[in-house]
């Protein structure tokens, strides 16, 4: 899976084994240094703890108990491990324990240095000798008047414990390299294998493959957030699709209906037609089946136009209550032909800031809507009311009304319902009013019972367009 | 009248010259942009129909052209692209009227009418009339054959719209658009309401009606002998 080294499970299993080699070989380091000075401390304990048995000796037991217990501790020990040396005042050997395993050790006098040390801070010093492995750990101390006593002891044992460290720490290391990176890339395929199914589904989406989703088990982490993100995006990618594909259907459907309608009566004006009478009237049947189509289309446009955003319309202040009376005017002849009684009652000067030709379109649809559905002698009603934060256009009629299984769907595209296919209309005119609505930050609702009549209100915000 | 016409597309061309032709101007058409502008620059003509997509030379660059050359010839601009922002960049490039294509020729017709008595600065009229009908547009009264017509505000303003293109066929959306001021396809017969009302107080006592219908196309002011 992770063939390149330029992957994202290649730069973490990387990373990876850097912080886990970088880790160990701090811990190492720490006990390394701790150990060796621990180590170093307890001999310079032991060390000071022989001087102060030997002042004890010299004290309590005069010289002859120093130097028999000389003899007696270097051998007690090994030779090889320690020696004792007794010099005097002036700095002259007065006996020394078996040298003969510590060859180049020939200092038979003191340096002035060792010479000037006091009862109390006896001097350490570490020397390495030519003849010897290991570096020798050497105190020099006053243990009576004018004696001085120095002890060497060989660092071997605790350099062979160091040395011994270093090799078990030089073995976990090289075991370690592959080990973390194993692990590491463990981790890595862990944490990427999400991203690269992820990664999958969206080629076979873009392939095509619209009900692909992703199978993530995961317990809420980011990579599960990521799948379900992918699934929810692929679930609105296959219902816009499916949308626009209904909606393209609608629009063939609608303009095929006309142009079957035009290319009808043009065969039959062609193959019958005698008269220039009947050449105008097919003219004329055929000019307003083009009207319709030419509605159909700009109505469809100026709808994408509207739904693409409050900031492509041009937003200027608008009296409301005068946009709607003036259009209640301009439908009233139609009520009147029906015989329907158009109540109007406006909040006065409601001010707000929008699209006037949109506005004037959704009013004028919603009055058109009316006007169409209610029987002659019926009733419309059209209110505006302002409450502070919005406006509310209600045009309630005494029509046919609703069904409710249709209510929902009234405000779609193309949506027709069955009593209104035989009336005028191309079913974009409740989408469209619905449409400029929310471009200026409002809805449309229904209410309607079958028979009774509708009720369609328009909630308009008063800010923030009337600022 | 001389109207210079740069459309490539052949059936709208002709729908167009027959139409200006009957109406009584003088009218050129050229099929290429280049050429077009050739002729705008070097004939003389009182108004200009521009379509935007030519052949050799866009619509736009003869504007640019034309109005750093020639300023003063009105141009009417055709074209199928009809959002907002198309009119409004077909203006800024010195247009001085912008006609989504598709139109009818009564609109068209009624906008370079209206572009030439600009050119021309005719001085508006204070009454119009029409055979015995007749319109005082100061005191908003009416009068047909020696009787007074009341009408309602919108009433006047319709009638009056007929009266000045007497003769002229005029659409519904062209009395949508000017004497309501309303931009959208009412949807129900709100315009024949209207008309029909009109008639009623202008034509139904009389013995001549003046306002007729063209179907499929709209209203038009005639007396009997036109």
């Amino acid at each position: 899976m992770i063939k390149l080294p330029n992957t994202l499970g290649f730069r973490l299993t990387l990373w990876y084994a850097t912080a886990f080699l970088v880790c160990l070989v701090a811990a190492f380091l720490a006990l390394y240094l701790s150990l060796n000075s621990i180590l170093n401390s307890r001999m310079d304990d032991d060390l000071r703890e022989d001087i102060t048995e030997f002042q004890d000796w010299f004290t309590e037991e005069g010289l002859e108990k120093v130097t028999y217990e000389i003899e007696r501790e270097a051998a007690s020990s090994n030779e090889s491990e320690i020696f004792l040396r007794l010099y005097d005042g002036r700095g002259n050997l007065v006996v020394a324990s078996d040298l003969s395993d510590w060859e180049g050790l020939d200092l038979a006098t003191l340096s002035p240095q060792q010479m000037d040390i006091s009862l109390s801070h006896p001097i350490f010093e570490t020397i390495k000798l030519s003849g010897q492995d290991y570096p020798v750990r050497i105190i020099s101390g006053v243990i009576g008047p004018h004696t001085i006593l120095q002890v060497g002891e060989t660092l071997e044992k605790k350099e062979e414990i160091m040395e011994l460290l270093l090799k078990v720490f030089a073995g976990m290391f090289f075991l370690g390299i592959p080990l973390a990176s194993g692990i590491g890339w463990l981790i890595a395929r862990t944490a990427v294998k999400g991203i690269e199914e992820v990664s999958r589904a969206v080629k076979d989406l873009e392939m095509g493959q619209l009900d692909r989703r992703v199978t993530v088990r995961g317990q809420g982490d980011e990579i599960q957030t990521l799948a379900d993100s992918f699934n929810t995006m692929a679930a609105r990618i296959k219902s816009l699709i499916h949308e626009m594909r209904e909606m393209t259907d609608n629009i063939a459907h609608d303009l095929r209906s006309p142009l079957g309608r035009i290319r009808a009566m043009s065969e039959v004006a062609l193959a019958e037609s005698e008269s220039t009478k009947d050449y105008k009237r097919t003219a004329a049947d055929i000019l307003k089946e083009c009207d319709r189509l030419i509605h159909l289309i700009n109505t469809t446009l100026d709808m994408a136009e509207v739904e693409a955003g409050v900031t492509h319309t041009i937003k200027e202040p608008i009296n409301f209550s005068k946009l709607i009376a003036d259009l209640c005017e301009f439908y009233e002849p139609v009520a009147g032909e029906k015989h329907i009684a158009l109540t109007v009652t406006l909040e006065p000067n409601c001010q707000l800031s929008g699209d006037k030709q949109n506005l004037q379109r959704m009013v004028a649809n919603l009055l058109d809507n009316a006007m169409k559905y209610t029987s002659p002698e019926g009733q419309i009603r059209v209110e505006l009311t302002r409450s502070p934060q919005e406006f509310h256009l209600t045009i309630a009629d005494t029509g046919v009304g609703i069904p409710l299984s249709d209510q929902q769907r009234v405000f779609d595209r193309f949506f027709r319902c069955d009593h209104s296919r035989a009336q005028d209309g191309c079913g974009l005119g409740l989408s469209f009013a619905r449409s400029v609505a929310r471009a200026h930050g409002g809805d449309i609702f229904v209410e309607s019972e079958s028979s009774q009549g509708s009720i369609f209100t328009s909630i308009l915000p008063v800010t923030p367009s009337t600022q | 009248m001389r109207i210079l016409l740069i459309e490539d597309d052949q059936i709208i061309a002709n729908f167009i010259q027959k139409g200006m032709k009957e109406a009584g101007f003088t009218i050129d058409h050229f099929d290429d942009g280049s050429i077009g502008l050739h002729a705008a620059l070097t004939g003389n003509y009182d108004v200009g129909i521009l379509d935007l997509m030519l052949p050799h030379m866009d619509g736009l660059s003869i504007l640019d052209r034309l109005r750093v050359e020639k300023k003063n010839l009105p141009i009417i601009i055709l074209s199928a692209k009809r959002s907002v922002d198309d009119r409004i960049n077909g203006l800024r490039h010195g247009g001085d009227d912008y006609l989504i294509k598709p139109f009818s020729f009564s609109e068209l017709l009624a906008r370079v009418e209206s572009l030439l008595r600009r050119a021309q600065h005719v001085v508006e009229p204070t009454s119009l009339s029409f055979q015995d009908l007749s319109l005082d547009l100061l005191a908003r009264t009416i009068v047909r054959d020696g009787i007074k017509i009341d009408l309602q505000p919108k009433e006047f303003a319709l009638l009056e719209y007929l009266i000045r293109n007497a003769g002229h066929v005029v659409s519904k959306t062209m009395i949508m658009e000017r004497v309501w001021d309303y931009n959208f396809d009412p949807g129900t017969n709100v315009v024949e309401a209207r008309i029909s009302k009109l008639r009623d107080k202008v034509d139904k006592d009389f013995a001549t009606p003046l306002i007729h219908t063209v179907r499929g196309l709209g209203y038009v002011l005639k007396g009997k002998d036109d």
